[in-house]
Protein backbone atom coordinates (compact mmCIF):
# COMPACT_ATOMS: atom_id res chain seq x y z
CA UNK A 1 0.00 0.00 0.00
CA UNK A 2 1.46 3.36 -0.98
CA UNK A 3 1.91 6.07 1.62
CA UNK A 4 -0.63 8.20 -0.23
CA UNK A 5 -3.27 5.50 0.01
CA UNK A 6 -2.40 4.98 3.65
CA UNK A 7 -2.88 8.68 4.34
CA UNK A 8 -6.22 8.65 2.51
CA UNK A 9 -7.37 5.62 4.47
CA UNK A 10 -6.27 7.23 7.74
CA UNK A 11 -8.21 10.38 6.84
CA UNK A 12 -11.38 8.41 6.07
CA UNK A 13 -11.05 6.42 9.30
CA UNK A 14 -10.51 9.64 11.30
CA UNK A 15 -13.57 11.27 9.71
CA UNK A 16 -15.76 8.23 10.40
CA UNK A 17 -14.44 8.06 13.98
CA UNK A 18 -15.25 11.75 14.50
CA UNK A 19 -18.82 11.29 13.25
CA UNK A 20 -19.31 8.16 15.39
CA UNK A 21 -17.97 10.02 18.45
CA UNK A 22 -20.34 12.88 17.77
CA UNK A 23 -23.27 10.49 17.50
CA UNK A 24 -22.19 8.64 20.64
CA UNK A 25 -22.38 11.83 22.70
CA UNK A 26 -26.05 12.07 21.81
CA UNK A 27 -26.91 8.37 21.79
CA UNK A 28 -25.30 7.77 25.15
CA UNK A 29 -27.87 9.78 27.07
CA UNK A 30 -31.60 9.66 27.59
CA UNK A 31 -33.07 12.57 25.61
CA UNK A 32 -35.99 12.84 28.02
CA UNK A 33 -33.66 13.58 30.96
CA UNK A 34 -32.38 17.12 30.96
CA UNK A 35 -29.41 18.13 33.08
CA UNK A 36 -30.30 21.27 35.01
CA UNK A 37 -28.10 24.23 34.13
CA UNK A 38 -28.60 25.38 37.71
CA UNK A 39 -26.32 22.72 39.21
CA UNK A 40 -23.22 24.49 40.48
CA UNK A 41 -24.97 27.86 40.50
CA UNK A 42 -26.63 29.86 43.25
CA UNK A 43 -30.08 28.54 44.06
CA UNK A 44 -32.77 31.05 43.01
CA UNK A 45 -34.12 32.72 46.12
CA UNK A 46 -37.78 32.59 47.07
CA UNK A 47 -40.14 33.47 49.86
CA UNK A 48 -43.11 31.13 49.95
CA UNK A 49 -46.06 30.76 52.24
CA UNK A 50 -45.92 27.71 54.45
CA UNK A 51 -49.03 25.53 54.60
CA UNK A 52 -48.86 25.49 58.35
CA UNK A 53 -46.47 28.11 59.62
CA UNK A 54 -44.62 31.33 58.78
CA UNK A 55 -43.30 32.06 55.26
CA UNK A 56 -39.98 30.48 54.33
CA UNK A 57 -37.20 32.49 52.65
CA UNK A 58 -34.43 30.39 51.14
CA UNK A 59 -31.77 33.07 51.68
CA UNK A 60 -32.41 32.88 55.43
CA UNK A 61 -31.47 29.20 55.41
CA UNK A 62 -27.93 30.04 54.25
CA UNK A 63 -25.43 28.02 56.28
CA UNK A 64 -27.64 24.95 56.24
CA UNK A 65 -28.00 22.18 53.69
CA UNK A 66 -31.44 22.52 52.09
CA UNK A 67 -33.25 19.71 50.29
CA UNK A 68 -35.90 21.36 48.10
CA UNK A 69 -38.46 18.83 46.93
CA UNK A 70 -41.08 19.86 44.38
CA UNK A 71 -44.15 17.68 44.79
CA UNK A 72 -47.95 17.62 44.48
CA UNK A 73 -50.71 15.74 46.26
CA UNK A 74 -51.91 14.31 42.92
CA UNK A 75 -48.47 12.91 42.08
CA UNK A 76 -48.12 9.19 42.75
CA UNK A 77 -44.31 9.14 42.48
CA UNK A 78 -44.23 11.87 45.14
CA UNK A 79 -46.11 9.53 47.45
CA UNK A 80 -43.48 6.88 46.79
CA UNK A 81 -40.58 9.13 47.81
CA UNK A 82 -42.27 10.89 50.73
CA UNK A 83 -41.15 8.32 53.39
CA UNK A 84 -37.53 8.79 52.24
CA UNK A 85 -37.83 12.55 52.64
CA UNK A 86 -39.39 12.15 56.07
CA UNK A 87 -36.61 9.77 57.08
CA UNK A 88 -34.00 12.28 55.87
CA UNK A 89 -35.67 15.09 57.80
CA UNK A 90 -35.84 13.01 60.99
CA UNK A 91 -32.23 11.90 60.60
CA UNK A 92 -30.62 15.25 59.78
CA UNK A 93 -32.80 18.07 61.11
CA UNK A 94 -30.51 18.48 64.13
CA UNK A 95 -27.41 18.51 61.93
CA UNK A 96 -28.13 21.71 60.04
CA UNK A 97 -30.23 20.19 57.27
CA UNK A 98 -33.65 21.43 56.14
CA UNK A 99 -36.02 19.39 54.02
CA UNK A 100 -38.53 21.65 52.32
CA UNK A 101 -41.49 20.48 50.29
CA UNK A 102 -42.65 22.91 47.57
CA UNK A 103 -46.22 22.21 46.52
CA UNK A 104 -46.59 22.49 42.73
CA UNK A 105 -49.80 23.08 40.76
CA UNK A 106 -52.01 21.95 43.57
CA UNK A 107 -54.79 23.26 45.79
CA UNK A 108 -54.02 24.24 49.35
CA UNK A 109 -56.87 22.02 50.55
CA UNK A 110 -55.58 18.92 48.79
CA UNK A 111 -51.99 19.60 49.85
CA UNK A 112 -52.93 20.24 53.50
CA UNK A 113 -55.06 17.12 53.57
CA UNK A 114 -52.20 15.04 52.14
CA UNK A 115 -49.72 16.48 54.65
CA UNK A 116 -52.05 15.64 57.55
CA UNK A 117 -53.12 12.18 56.49
CA UNK A 118 -49.78 10.94 55.20
CA UNK A 119 -47.82 12.32 58.13
CA UNK A 120 -45.46 14.69 56.32
CA UNK A 121 -43.27 16.05 59.11
CA UNK A 122 -41.01 18.47 57.20
CA UNK A 123 -42.13 22.00 56.31
CA UNK A 124 -44.18 22.42 53.13
CA UNK A 125 -44.64 25.67 51.23
CA UNK A 126 -47.06 26.66 48.48
CA UNK A 127 -45.73 27.85 45.08
CA UNK A 128 -48.63 29.99 43.90
CA UNK A 129 -48.37 30.71 40.17
CA UNK A 130 -45.44 28.27 39.88
CA UNK A 131 -42.99 31.19 39.91
CA UNK A 132 -40.45 29.25 41.94
CA UNK A 133 -40.94 26.13 39.82
CA UNK A 134 -40.19 28.17 36.69
CA UNK A 135 -37.13 29.74 38.33
CA UNK A 136 -35.85 26.22 39.05
CA UNK A 137 -36.57 25.00 35.52
CA UNK A 138 -39.07 22.44 36.70
CA UNK A 139 -40.41 20.00 34.11
CA UNK A 140 -42.62 17.94 36.40
CA UNK A 141 -42.86 16.40 39.85
CA UNK A 142 -41.16 15.04 41.76
CA UNK A 143 -37.90 16.91 41.29
CA UNK A 144 -35.41 17.53 44.09
CA UNK A 145 -32.60 20.05 44.40
CA UNK A 146 -29.93 19.82 47.09
CA UNK A 147 -28.49 23.19 48.10
CA UNK A 148 -25.22 23.36 50.02
CA UNK A 149 -24.43 25.63 52.94
CA UNK A 150 -23.14 28.30 50.57
CA UNK A 151 -26.46 28.44 48.76
CA UNK A 152 -25.32 26.59 45.64
CA UNK A 153 -27.26 23.79 44.00
CA UNK A 154 -25.09 20.68 44.11
CA UNK A 155 -27.55 17.99 43.10
CA UNK A 156 -30.66 17.73 40.97
CA UNK A 157 -32.77 14.58 40.98
CA UNK A 158 -35.61 13.96 38.54
CA UNK A 159 -38.04 11.39 39.90
CA UNK A 160 -38.29 9.86 43.35
CA UNK A 161 -35.29 10.20 45.67
CA UNK A 162 -34.02 7.37 47.84
CA UNK A 163 -33.21 7.80 51.53
CA UNK A 164 -29.82 6.07 51.25
CA UNK A 165 -28.61 8.13 48.28
CA UNK A 166 -29.85 11.33 49.89
CA UNK A 167 -28.18 10.50 53.21
CA UNK A 168 -24.92 9.73 51.41
CA UNK A 169 -25.05 13.06 49.58
CA UNK A 170 -25.85 14.99 52.75
CA UNK A 171 -23.15 13.22 54.77
CA UNK A 172 -20.55 14.07 52.16
CA UNK A 173 -21.66 17.71 52.24
CA UNK A 174 -21.67 17.91 56.02
CA UNK A 175 -18.21 16.41 56.10
CA UNK A 176 -16.68 18.84 53.63
CA UNK A 177 -16.29 22.56 53.36
CA UNK A 178 -18.48 24.12 50.70
CA UNK A 179 -16.86 25.93 47.83
CA UNK B 1 -47.83 90.93 -22.10
CA UNK B 2 -51.49 90.19 -22.72
CA UNK B 3 -53.79 87.81 -20.85
CA UNK B 4 -53.94 85.28 -23.67
CA UNK B 5 -50.16 84.91 -23.65
CA UNK B 6 -50.08 84.40 -19.90
CA UNK B 7 -52.77 81.73 -20.14
CA UNK B 8 -50.85 79.94 -22.90
CA UNK B 9 -47.65 79.88 -20.84
CA UNK B 10 -49.56 78.61 -17.81
CA UNK B 11 -51.12 75.82 -19.88
CA UNK B 12 -47.73 74.89 -21.27
CA UNK B 13 -46.15 74.55 -17.83
CA UNK B 14 -49.11 72.64 -16.33
CA UNK B 15 -47.77 69.08 -16.98
CA UNK B 16 -44.46 69.97 -15.35
CA UNK B 17 -46.24 71.36 -12.33
CA UNK B 18 -48.38 68.23 -12.04
CA UNK B 19 -45.27 66.01 -12.13
CA UNK B 20 -43.63 68.14 -9.43
CA UNK B 21 -46.76 67.95 -7.26
CA UNK B 22 -46.90 64.17 -7.65
CA UNK B 23 -43.22 63.85 -6.68
CA UNK B 24 -43.73 66.07 -3.65
CA UNK B 25 -46.73 64.03 -2.56
CA UNK B 26 -44.74 60.79 -2.95
CA UNK B 27 -41.80 62.11 -0.95
CA UNK B 28 -44.13 63.38 1.77
CA UNK B 29 -45.76 59.93 2.00
CA UNK B 30 -42.37 58.22 2.23
CA UNK B 31 -41.28 60.66 4.95
CA UNK B 32 -44.44 60.00 6.98
CA UNK B 33 -43.99 56.19 6.69
CA UNK B 34 -40.31 56.43 7.61
CA UNK B 35 -41.00 58.56 10.66
CA UNK B 36 -43.99 56.62 11.96
CA UNK B 37 -42.78 53.07 11.01
CA UNK B 38 -44.82 50.11 12.14
CA UNK B 39 -46.99 50.59 15.18
CA UNK B 40 -45.38 48.99 18.25
CA UNK B 41 -46.74 45.52 19.05
CA UNK B 42 -49.22 45.31 21.91
CA UNK B 43 -48.17 43.50 25.07
CA UNK B 44 -50.32 40.50 24.13
CA UNK B 45 -48.52 40.33 20.78
CA UNK B 46 -45.15 40.55 22.53
CA UNK B 47 -46.13 37.73 24.90
CA UNK B 48 -47.21 35.67 21.90
CA UNK B 49 -43.94 36.37 20.07
CA UNK B 50 -41.75 35.43 23.05
CA UNK B 51 -43.85 32.37 23.92
CA UNK B 52 -43.67 31.17 20.30
CA UNK B 53 -39.88 31.05 20.60
CA UNK B 54 -39.93 28.95 23.79
CA UNK B 55 -40.36 25.20 23.95
CA UNK B 56 -43.02 24.00 26.40
CA UNK B 57 -40.86 22.07 28.94
CA UNK B 58 -43.41 19.32 29.57
CA UNK B 59 -44.64 18.91 25.99
CA UNK B 60 -43.25 16.77 23.20
CA UNK B 61 -43.12 19.33 20.44
CA UNK B 62 -45.16 22.40 21.29
CA UNK B 63 -44.20 25.98 21.92
CA UNK B 64 -45.26 27.79 25.06
CA UNK B 65 -47.60 29.83 22.83
CA UNK B 66 -49.37 26.74 21.47
CA UNK B 67 -49.46 24.49 24.53
CA UNK B 68 -52.59 24.27 26.66
CA UNK B 69 -50.58 22.78 29.59
CA UNK B 70 -50.89 24.64 32.91
CA UNK B 71 -47.11 25.13 33.09
CA UNK B 72 -47.14 26.78 29.63
CA UNK B 73 -50.00 29.03 30.76
CA UNK B 74 -47.96 30.02 33.81
CA UNK B 75 -44.97 30.70 31.58
CA UNK B 76 -47.11 33.03 29.45
CA UNK B 77 -48.27 34.82 32.63
CA UNK B 78 -44.66 35.08 33.77
CA UNK B 79 -43.68 36.60 30.40
CA UNK B 80 -46.49 39.16 30.67
CA UNK B 81 -45.49 40.08 34.23
CA UNK B 82 -41.85 40.50 33.24
CA UNK B 83 -42.80 42.68 30.27
CA UNK B 84 -44.89 44.87 32.59
CA UNK B 85 -41.88 45.03 34.94
CA UNK B 86 -39.85 46.47 32.06
CA UNK B 87 -37.76 43.47 31.04
CA UNK B 88 -36.85 43.18 27.36
CA UNK B 89 -37.76 40.06 25.33
CA UNK B 90 -34.06 39.11 25.27
CA UNK B 91 -33.84 39.35 29.07
CA UNK B 92 -36.96 37.23 29.46
CA UNK B 93 -35.62 34.56 27.10
CA UNK B 94 -32.28 34.62 28.94
CA UNK B 95 -34.13 34.06 32.23
CA UNK B 96 -35.82 30.93 30.92
CA UNK B 97 -32.55 29.67 29.40
CA UNK B 98 -30.83 30.15 32.78
CA UNK B 99 -33.42 27.89 34.42
CA UNK B 100 -34.05 25.34 31.67
CA UNK B 101 -31.00 25.48 29.45
CA UNK B 102 -30.86 25.98 25.68
CA UNK B 103 -33.40 23.20 25.18
CA UNK B 104 -36.16 25.64 26.16
CA UNK B 105 -35.54 27.57 22.95
CA UNK B 106 -37.46 26.45 19.87
CA UNK B 107 -34.31 27.26 17.83
CA UNK B 108 -31.28 26.41 19.98
CA UNK B 109 -28.14 28.47 19.30
CA UNK B 110 -25.74 26.96 16.76
CA UNK B 111 -22.87 26.36 19.18
CA UNK B 112 -21.04 23.30 20.49
CA UNK B 113 -22.54 19.92 19.58
CA UNK B 114 -25.72 21.61 18.34
CA UNK B 115 -23.58 23.68 16.00
CA UNK B 116 -21.88 20.52 14.73
CA UNK B 117 -25.29 19.07 13.90
CA UNK B 118 -26.00 22.13 11.78
CA UNK B 119 -22.61 22.54 10.13
CA UNK B 120 -21.14 19.02 9.87
CA UNK B 121 -23.42 17.82 7.03
CA UNK B 122 -22.57 20.97 5.06
CA UNK B 123 -18.83 20.45 5.67
CA UNK B 124 -19.02 16.77 4.69
CA UNK B 125 -20.96 17.65 1.53
CA UNK B 126 -18.44 20.36 0.64
CA UNK B 127 -15.51 17.97 1.24
CA UNK B 128 -17.21 15.33 -0.93
CA UNK B 129 -17.84 17.78 -3.74
CA UNK B 130 -14.25 19.04 -3.65
CA UNK B 131 -12.91 15.48 -3.65
CA UNK B 132 -15.18 14.50 -6.52
CA UNK B 133 -14.12 17.59 -8.48
CA UNK B 134 -10.41 16.89 -7.94
CA UNK B 135 -10.74 13.23 -8.90
CA UNK B 136 -12.80 14.06 -11.99
CA UNK B 137 -10.25 16.66 -13.09
CA UNK B 138 -7.39 14.20 -12.66
CA UNK B 139 -9.18 11.50 -14.62
CA UNK B 140 -9.98 13.90 -17.46
CA UNK B 141 -6.41 15.19 -17.69
CA UNK B 142 -4.61 11.86 -17.46
CA UNK B 143 -4.32 10.09 -20.87
CA UNK B 144 -5.62 6.58 -20.87
CA UNK B 145 -2.18 5.05 -21.20
CA UNK B 146 -1.29 1.66 -19.91
CA UNK B 147 0.10 1.76 -16.46
CA UNK B 148 3.82 1.26 -16.06
CA UNK B 149 4.74 -2.39 -16.39
CA UNK B 150 1.74 -3.12 -18.56
CA UNK B 151 2.16 -4.60 -22.04
CA UNK B 152 4.50 -7.45 -22.86
CA UNK B 153 5.56 -9.21 -19.69
CA UNK B 154 9.24 -9.31 -18.95
CA UNK B 155 10.31 -12.94 -19.30
CA UNK B 156 13.51 -14.54 -18.27
CA UNK B 157 15.65 -16.42 -20.80
CA UNK B 158 14.45 -19.82 -19.59
CA UNK B 159 10.84 -18.67 -19.78
CA UNK B 160 11.39 -17.41 -23.34
CA UNK B 161 12.87 -20.77 -24.28
CA UNK B 162 9.90 -22.57 -22.71
CA UNK B 163 7.48 -20.37 -24.67
CA UNK B 164 9.41 -20.99 -27.91
CA UNK B 165 9.28 -24.73 -27.31
CA UNK B 166 5.54 -24.58 -26.62
CA UNK B 167 4.93 -22.57 -29.81
CA UNK B 168 7.05 -25.01 -31.86
CA UNK B 169 5.09 -27.91 -30.42
CA UNK B 170 1.86 -26.24 -31.37
CA UNK B 171 3.06 -25.75 -34.92
CA UNK B 172 4.06 -29.41 -35.17
CA UNK B 173 0.66 -30.55 -33.86
CA UNK B 174 -1.24 -28.35 -36.30
CA UNK B 175 -2.73 -30.38 -39.10
CA UNK B 176 -1.50 -29.64 -42.60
Amino acid sequence: MTSRRARLLAGVVAAVAAIVALLMTGLGRDPSVFASPLVGRAAPNFTLRQLDGPPVTLARLRGQVVVINFWASWCTECQVEQPALDQTWQQFQDSGVVVLGVDFQDTIGAASSYVRTDGVTYPVVEDAGSKTALAYGLRGVPETFVVNRSGRIVKHVIGPVGATALASEINSMLGTRDQ
Amino acid sequence: MNAAGTLRRARASLPGLLVLAALAAGLATLAVVAVSGHPPPSQAQQVQQIAAGLHCPICKDLSVADSPAPLAQQMRQEIAQKLRAGESPAQIRAGFVAAYGDSVLMSPPRQGVTGAVYYLPVLVLAAGLITAFLLLRRWLRTPQADPPGAGAPQLSASQRRAVARAVARLHEEEPG
